[in-house]
């Protein structure tokens, strides 16, 4: 088969799984199989479509029909496009395999629609990265909106989802709007709304300018930078987990997608100051993010707000690489899309096996809550070890795949520092400063993730029915787990494929990036890295202190004691570090941030003193941005609203007069 | 790919600081009683502390799982590897195919997460805070490394860390500018952090918090924990060496030059234990909550000297 048919039975399959799961609504089981296996299938199609075109490096487009005069249904798949479709389908073989067992719990709740929903979901985010066209891409822009709103607020008994999906319905239609209005800037340039007019637009530097901050920060809702982040945290969390694992790690993707399509492809990242915006912004998420992951309780919205850090580093990586081509240093640019590139897809990978992970947990405790669970790895052992390996490669530890792009973005800001003006010169060090603290802060906020929840006692009520979530779920988060391992071990090989992506965007052929099983960044003398060498040493030079413990030790033998040593007392899992405590340390250095979660307290101290629950809650919300950016905009919405109500006063003579103006105004505006 | 000669330096350098970790901890315990006026152990007393625990039994809590048993191991094979990565004997890095400084880094990070991970697996309340501190003590250091990484790249126009050490040793990247002492200001203090002596003996504290991450263990297992935590110091004071005193390390390698940069090496490492042991007694124990005035001022340097660096002084 070639690969348009490929293509086209990828998404063929997507949406006879999704017909087919809708109809069976009533027999959940079989529905989950059925939307379970067609995505997995489909996933496995849409990889093998993807592959051969980074291999070869060469498209493809299909022609569709024109169903409307104003739109050419054409899709493109350009090394990009596929980039991303491998991104996407990658994730629906991992998740379509994981959501067989976990939508269980949900049989009887409406299994088959929700499997309709998912499969639509992932097709909708497929066709959005390979259509051609701008109106389509709206379209499908909106279907992905409208499909994820549904599942986000599927559990309609819990009112917190509901509020979630309300938040996120209304801030993605923000973005859209935004999107819309640049799209049509370029069509009032152009006259059509094809992708491939977009690219020879003639814009005025003005309207270039315009047009891009408007995508940037209409895609940048959806893609959860930080002012416009706080919808992320409520609504991927709400979802099922294996839907949080395609939002959290694809569908935010789409819009690193749209940034990169328009900034880079359409308007050529012309003007400098755009990619420093980038950065700026990236940097902020990024720290922002994983200042408020670390003091999260809920382990999914800890996740949530990791996932804002990383779309930050991942902008970091895109700015970087932004600024590169517009002042002309094309190897920066090239290496900066890299970086980002290679962030984007190690973020999908370990982030969904990181979500899968916490649905595996909740789907056996029932609860989102880290103070209420503890020690899970001896009860879960393989849930543990691949929740471990996600922690290990989102805090970019050598050698897993984590650490790979994070190393490409060090090199890329170390690169782009090393020209241009001051304020550049400046500025890349420092984002390299936030990427360190960024890098440091994760660390932690993995320990404690995997710490509070995998290890030590276990803190909740019964811990004699935990036991190992299905298998089917069990390989969901394995095969995600591997991809940890082969991206970051096999980075020497797959650096190659993703500088032509890269390269294929700016025209350009594409640098040799490594060499035998090194990396590097621009040439071999700048720095090198290997990281299925790090491995190679790692496990030999564990040999050393194994042949110590082996020679000495061996006779010692070794002894489970019954529990930890408590100071002579008797020891209880209450004794035990919580996740709270865990990151407590932190509230004092960083205070700013933190100040308004723990100082909302308009309860009083005194109450708080004596009402112990009420000062937990408080000391979980999260109010600084909703309170000085969102609240005082919804005042000043409703406000204009009460104002605009003058007008609407139920009378019928007046309507008739409104009516009789209009008509007036728009006869004088035609007869001019 | 890998230099048969230079691989080989690399596992001399690994093995050098092996066998030299336990004598500095010793020297350091020697300088310390001096300066109290006690007449204090051997110097040789941390040898021995290894040898007699890896005699004895290991006692593992049953809280515990897989990470508790790894982290001796992972500990001590990440700091191996760095002992490798750095030049420490030789002008260049012995193993520069394998990662540059910024690899090095998050080297040090992956034992830390091991060994944070281990403390709260061992489910003691103490071995958590040691955990929770070591982590965020981490937070406020590695921006001012990085910071000072950079600069030092930026002059020396790679992050390779031999290509630094060489251009330093060398006199590319001279002295006399106000950057390099700056960065070199803020990197002794990051190192001084790092290497978990007193004003920052938090996350390890023996009599505050019993050791912290260490609380739960015993035997053998202990016994490379302390063998790599001491390993660790000498390693990261190598580090700071070879970006900023790099003299006297062998530029070729040969059998006398090797033997002669050895030589040197231990003596730039006594001298460090020597000025630490004066800071570390002549103060107490910071709280944590006052850590980061200090690492602030840390990165105060580390930012003025990318300032000079911008300003080109």
């Amino acid at each position: 088969m070639t690969v348009q048919q490929l293509f086209l039975l990828s998404i063929f399959l997507y949406v006879v799984g999704a017909l087919i799961s809708l109809g069976l609504n009533r027999d959940g089981k079989i529905a989950n199989y059925v939307s379970g296996t067609t995505a997995f299938l489909a996933g496995c199609t849409g990889v093998a479509s993807a592959v051969p075109v980074l291999i070869e490096g060469k498209g493809f487009i299909l022609e569709g029909m024109e169903f409307i005069p104003f739109g050419r249904f054409t899709i493109n798949v350009d090394p990009l496009s596929a980039f991303m479709t491998l991104v996407i389908s990658l994730l629906s073989i991992a998740t379509g395999i994981y959501s067989i067992s976990y939508q269980e719990e949900y049989i009887g709740k409406g299994t088959g629609v929700m499997g309709f929903l998912n499969n639509i979901f992932i097709a909708s985010m497929i066709l959005v990265v390979t259509i051609d066209n701008a109106f389509y891409f709206l379209v499908f822009w909106e279907l992905m909106t409208l499909v994820s709103y549904f599942l986000v607020c599927f559990e309609q008994e819990n009112r917190e989802a509901i509020k979630a999906g309300f938040v996120y319905f209304v801030m993605a239609h923000v973005g859209t709007v935004l999107i819309m209005i640049s799209f049509i800037l370029f069509y009032v340039y152009t006259g059509t709304f094809d992708f491939a007019a977009f690219r020879n637009a003639n814009l005025s530097p003005v309207t270039k300018n315009l047009a891009f901050l408007l995508a940037f920060l209409g895609f940048g809702v959806k893609a959860g930078i930080v002012p416009f982040h706080f919808w992320l945290p409520q609504a991927h969390p709400a979802a099922p987990s294996n839907v949080s694992a395609l939002m959290s790690g694809v569908m935010i993707k789409t819009a690193i997608y749209g940034i990169i399509r328009v900034g880079v492809d359409f308007l050529g990242a012309s003007a400098w100051w755009w990619g420093l915006t980038v950065l700026a912004f990236g940097a902020i998420s990024a720290v922002f993010g994983v200042l408020y992951a670390v003091s999260e309780n809920d382990l999914k919205r800890l996740l949530a707000y990791s996932s804002i850090e990383n779309v930050g580093i991942i902008l970091m990586g895109v700015g970087a690489g932004m600024m590169g081509i517009a002042t002309g240093q094309v190897s920066v640019g090239i290496l900066g899309i890299l970086a980002g590139l290679y962030h984007l897809i190690n973020h999908a990978v370990f982030k969904g096996l990181l979500f899968l992970g916490a649905g595996s947990v909740v789907y056996r405790l029932h609860t989102r809550n880290m103070e209420e669970m503890g020690g899970l790895a001896r009860y879960m052992p393989w849930t543990g070890l691949t929740f471990f390996i996600g922690a290990l490669s989102i805090s970019a530890l050598p050698p897993l795949n984590g650490f790979v792009s994070k190393w490409f973005t060090y090199h890329t800001l170390f690169a782009a520092s090393t020209k241009g003006s001051a304020l550049i010169r400046m500025a890349f060090p420092l984002a390299a400063v936030a990427l360190a603290l960024t890098g440091a802060l994760t660390s932690l906020c993995f320990v404690k993730a995997y710490g509070v929840t995998f290890t030590g006692p276990f803190r909740g009520g019964n811990e004699l029915k935990i036991k190992e979530v299905p298998v089917t779920m069990l390989i969901g988060m394995g095969l995600l787990a591997i991809g940890c391992f082969v991206l970051g071990l096999g980075a020497p090989i797959g650096v190659g494929y993703i500088a032509n992506v890269a390269s294929a965007l700016l025209h350009v052929s594409s640098p040799q990036l490594s060499d035998g099983l090194s990396i590097f960044p621009e040439s071999s003398e700048q720095a090198m890295l290997s990281t299925p060498l790090v491995l190679v040493f790692v496990v030999g030079l564990a040999i050393l202190p194994l042949l110590i413990i082996g020679t000495g030790g061996k006779r010692a033998g070794r002894r489970v004691d019954f529990e930890p040593w408590a100071c002579g007392y008797k020891y209880s899992s209450r004794m035990a570090w919580t996740s709270t405590a865990f990151a407590h340390s932190l509230y004092p250095l960083f205070s700013p941030v933190y100040l308004l979660r723990t100082a909302f307290t308009e309860a009083g101290r005194f109450t708080i003193l004596l009402f112990k629950k009420a000062m937990a809650y408080i000391s979980q919300i999260e109010l600084m941005w909703e309170r000085y950016i969102y609240y005082p905009l919804l005042h000043f919405m409703v406000y204009i609203g009460k104002r605009a109500q003058t007008f609407q006063t139920g009378n019928v003579r007046m309507y008739c007069l409104y009516i009789i103006l209009t008509l007036g105004v728009l006869l004088i505006a035609t007869v001019r | 790919m890998l230099d048969g000669k230079l691989f080989f330096v690399g596992l001399l350098q690994a093995l050098l600081v092996m066998a030299v970790a336990p004598f500095f901890s010793g020297f350091a315990r020697v300088l310390r009683a001096k300066i109290h006026s006690r007449k204090g152990p051997s110097i040789f007393q941390d040898y021995r502390d290894i040898f007699k625990l890896i005699k004895r039994q290991r006692v593992v809590p049953a809280q515990s799982s897989l990470i508790f048993c790894l982290t001796p191991y992972v500990m001590m094979a990440t700091i191996l590897l760095i002992a490798m990565m750095t030049p420490i004997l030789t002008l260049q890095s012995p193993l520069r195919m394998v990662g540059d400084l910024i690899a090095i880094v998050y080297l040090f990070a992956l034992g830390r997460f091991f060994f944070a991970a281990a403390g709260l697996d061992s489910g003691s309340g103490f071995a958590g805070i040691g955990a929770s501190r070591e982590m965020t003590l981490a937070a406020l250091v590695e921006p001012t490394i990085i910071l000072v990484l950079f600069v030092m790249g930026l002059l020396a126009g790679s992050t390779d860390i031999g290509v630094i050490s060489q251009k330093v040793a060398t006199g590319e990247i001279s002295y006399y500018s106000p950057t390099v002492w700056l960065a070199m200001t803020a990197f002794s203090i990051a190192a001084f952090i790092e290497t978990g002596k007193l004003p920052f003996d938090l996350a390890e504290a023996e009599q505050e918090i019993q050791e912290g991450p260490l609380t739960e263990y015993s035997g053998g297992s202990l016994a490379l924990l302390k063998w790599s935590l001491s390993m660790k110091q000498v390693v990261v004071i190598a580090l700071f060496m070879a970006i900023f005193f790099p003299f006297g390390n062998a530029a070729v390698v040969s059998g006398f030059s090797i033997l002669k940069s050895t030589a040197v090496f231990l003596l730039k490492v006594a001298i460090f234990y020597v000025i630490a042991a004066l800071v570390e007694n002549s103060m107490a124990r910071l709280r944590l909550f006052m850590a980061h005035e200090v690492t602030w001022a840390a990165f105060g340097f580390a930012l003025l000297s990318f300032v000079f660096f911008l300003v080109n002084v």
